[in-house]
């Protein structure tokens, strides 16, 4: 089959009158789910997963995709206008979006926000469709000690994502590693740090701890503050007139959105590597090449433009081992593969050589899902908006009531909503202590993986750390990540030093 | 002060924790009698010792940063306590804290009006007939949203009667989705 039947075959799908609607309306619930504080993009796919039932495989994974596409951009809406992230990709949006819509810019952060997802969206289709499977054998020849450097220069970032308080940035990324610990270890079984808990056996559930870190301790701030959260603090009267980019903007972050599709693309075809990473990763990396650079933090388009680039581009990555390999690319991708198993597809490399179809309309359902979202989450932002002309005592408590849902829902667990009240707690506790809480949650997020690899390269190199490095893609990886790391501490000594002999 | 302290506990706690907590079950002998295999133990202990590095670090700076200071004493952080636990933020705390162990037995109907009652008052709303009717209005919304239309099954309740109305009310819902199709 050619490309140009290829392409025809995917969009012959997506543009058949009942699947287009089905489309329109996985975005529209797509974004809502995005936007809802407490629902991950993973657990909108699930949420979606009841529709998907009665469908073929095929319309089946086009529909699954565009709530994927569609949930991922519709948590900027939240981490702008409320500075709580609706999925945890969008965590790095809040460091530039949410100063903006109190400076009264949230419509043309909201713009640039929805702008970029698109772009990053459309680039990582175009490269799934093109290089998916190059890219997968590149990434057939990681071994552990590649993917220990790769989790690596994730925490790595660590020190960058507060240049002034490094050494508080790397204790939270350190304690989040050390709760990444918690329960049976991974290799052989172990139990450790449960403190005779059993409920802790099964490790710290990420999702409840991330609603408590990101939303609940927010609440519990706006708590103590005599002035709370209003309308015309933030996005001008609860009304936000979404503001797309001007031309002369879109081309001044030109090249934040081309790095950070390329770099979104990449972490999203490693397996466990997935959107949150690429936002983190690309936001740190922004920040240190970005001629705007110093000023992210204090509400920058190029922040928004580099975290909304990366996780949307990071959803055409997790695409790629999935339908090449068969292998999921991210939490949400192993959600999909469980809808496909469900109706018997032959996932692995066979199916793109039998089936094509499933790449190509993967692919279109991608293209029009980037575009189309961009006008569903310009409506949907307008309604989130206006909530927040909701009196704060009414729209606190039911952010509150969506947070224990939220974590109630990922797996039906008390002890999962008592743990995100801890973590709501704690979230206090860490900024009281001028903790960085997203530090805490990379190292969470990457604790296992990072471990789990290490130690496989570790027998593998049998206990030879010098040789475990010395691999053509493990090596610079390493010795990229000291350089990270030893900047910020060296940097200022040197500095120092300098001014000290001009005095 | 609140910083210090919280750093000291901490470090308190990890050095219990490196010698009591790390492993908590044997090594399978697979492990354990392979030189060349990484020990379970070896992972969190070397992110601990880190981490002890680090926060007696940051306990120096904390100190030198704030020596001096009026503020920087233990009667002062003493006075403050009492504050805190009277403070809006420490009641909401405990609302969510009693939230959680509630949920179980009284459902999430009951739970959510209680909560969005007890915070809504924390907040500051005073109008408590407005406040309890936008409570079981609210509270309805999300049961409909999360139970009837994304089918997530929120906690009925243990305590009987509040069960019976868990269930009545699943019933209606189902029933409407059934209409609807």
């Amino acid at each position: 089959m050619s490309t140009m039947e290829l392409l025809a075959s995917g969009f012959s799908v997506v543009f058949n009158p009942s699947m287009f609607f089905m489309v329109v309306v996985a975005i529209i619930l797509g974004t809502i789910f995005g936007a809802l504080p407490g629902v991950s993009a993973t657990m909108a796919v699930a949420l979606g997963l009841t529709f998907t039932y009665t469908m073929e495989p095929i319309p089946a994974i086009v529909f699954l995709v565009a709530i994927y596409c569609s949930s991922i951009t519709g948590g900027s809406i939240t981490a702008i206008l409320f500075k709580i992230p609706g999925v945890p990709s969008s965590a790095p949006t809040t460091f530039d979006g949410y100063p903006m819509a109190q400076r009264g810019e949230a419509g043309k952060a909201l713009g640039v926000a929805l702008f970029c997802s698109a772009v990053g969206g459309l680039f990582s289709a175009f490269a799934m469709f093109l290089l998916s499977q190059p890219l997968t054998q590149a990434a057939l020849q990681f071994g552990p000690a590649d993917l220990f450097a790769v989790t690596f220069m994730g925490l790595s970032i660590l020190t960058c994502l507060d240049g002034e308080n490094v050494l508080t940035c790397v204790i939270s990324g350190l304690l989040g590693l050390l709760l990444a610990c918690v329960g049976q270890d991974k290799m052989y079984a172990v139990q450790r740090l449960t403190f005779g808990n059993r409920q802790l056996l099964a490790g710290v559930e990420m999702i409840p701890v991330l609603i408590g870190l990101f939303a609940v301790t927010e609440v519990l701030k706006q708590t103590n503050k005599k002035d709370f959260l209003n309308a015309e603090d933030g996005i001008g009267g609860g009304r936000v007139n979404t503001k797309m980019p001007t031309l002369k903007e879109m081309w001044s972050i030109k090249w934040t959105m081309l790095r950070c599709s390329v770099v979104g693309t990449i972490v999203g075809i490693l397996p466990g590597a997935g959107a949150t990473i690429a936002s983190f990763l690309c936001y740190t990396m922004e920040a240190k090449v970005s001629k705007n650079g110093p000023k992210f933090g204090s509400g920058v388009i190029d922040g928004v433009a580099a975290s909304e680039t990366a996780n949307n581009a990071a959803t055409g990555g997790a695409m790629v081992p999935l339908l090449s390999l068969g292998i999921p690319g991210g939490n949400a991708a192993a959600v999909m593969m469980s809808a496909l198993v469900l109706k018997g597809v032959q996932l692995g490399p066979l199916l793109l050589v039998n089936q094509p179809t499933y790449l190509s309309a993967t692919f279109a359902s991608m293209i029009v899902s980037n575009i189309i979202m961009v006008i569903v989450a310009i409506g949907i932002a307008k309604v989130f908006a206006q909530i927040l002309s909701v009196p704060y005592a009414y729209l606190g408590p039911i952010i509150l009531m969506l947070a224990i849902i939220g974590s109630y829902a990922n797996q039906l667990s008390i002890a999962d909503v008592q743990i995100m009240v801890i973590a709501g707690i704690l979230g206090v506790v860490v900024k009281a202590c001028h903790l960085n809480s997203a530090a805490l949650v990379l190292g969470l997020v990457l604790g296992s993986m990072c471990e789990q690899n290490f130690s496989r390269a570790y027998l593998m190199s049998r206990a030879n750390i010098v040789d475990m490095f010395m691999r053509p893609i493990a090596g610079p990886l390493m010795i990229f990540c000291i350089v990270m790391l030893v900047t910020p501490v060296v940097m200022p000594m040197i500095k120092k030093r300098r001014a000290q002999k001009k005095d | 002060m609140f910083e210090l302290i919280v750093n000291i506990l901490l470090f308190i706690f990890l050095v219990f924790t490196f010698f009591t907590h790390v492993l908590e079950a044997p090594v399978p002998a697979m492990a354990a009698n392979n030189p060349y295999a990484l020990q379970p133990d070896v992972w969190p202990k070397a992110i601990i010792i880190l981490l002890l590095i680090c926060i007696a670090i940051n306990i120096f700076k904390i100190i030198k940063k704030n020596k001096g200071k009026e503020d920087f004493t233990l009667s002062a952080f003493i006075q403050s306590v009492p504050k805190f636990f009277t403070s809006k933020m420490f009641l909401g705390m405990v609302i969510l804290f009693v939230a959680s162990l509630i949920l179980d037995a009284l459902g999430f109907m009951v739970t959510t009006i209680l909560v969005l009652i007890a915070y809504g008052f924390l907040l500051g709303e005073r109008k408590i007939v407005r406040l309890v009717i936008a409570s079981v209005c609210i509270a309805l919304v999300l049961y409909i949203v999360f139970n009837g239309m994304l089918s997530v099954n929120l906690p009925r309740g243990t305590v009987g009667f509040l069960r019976n109305f868990a269930l009545f009310l699943e019933s209606i819902v189902s029933g409407v989705k059934g209409i609807f199709g």
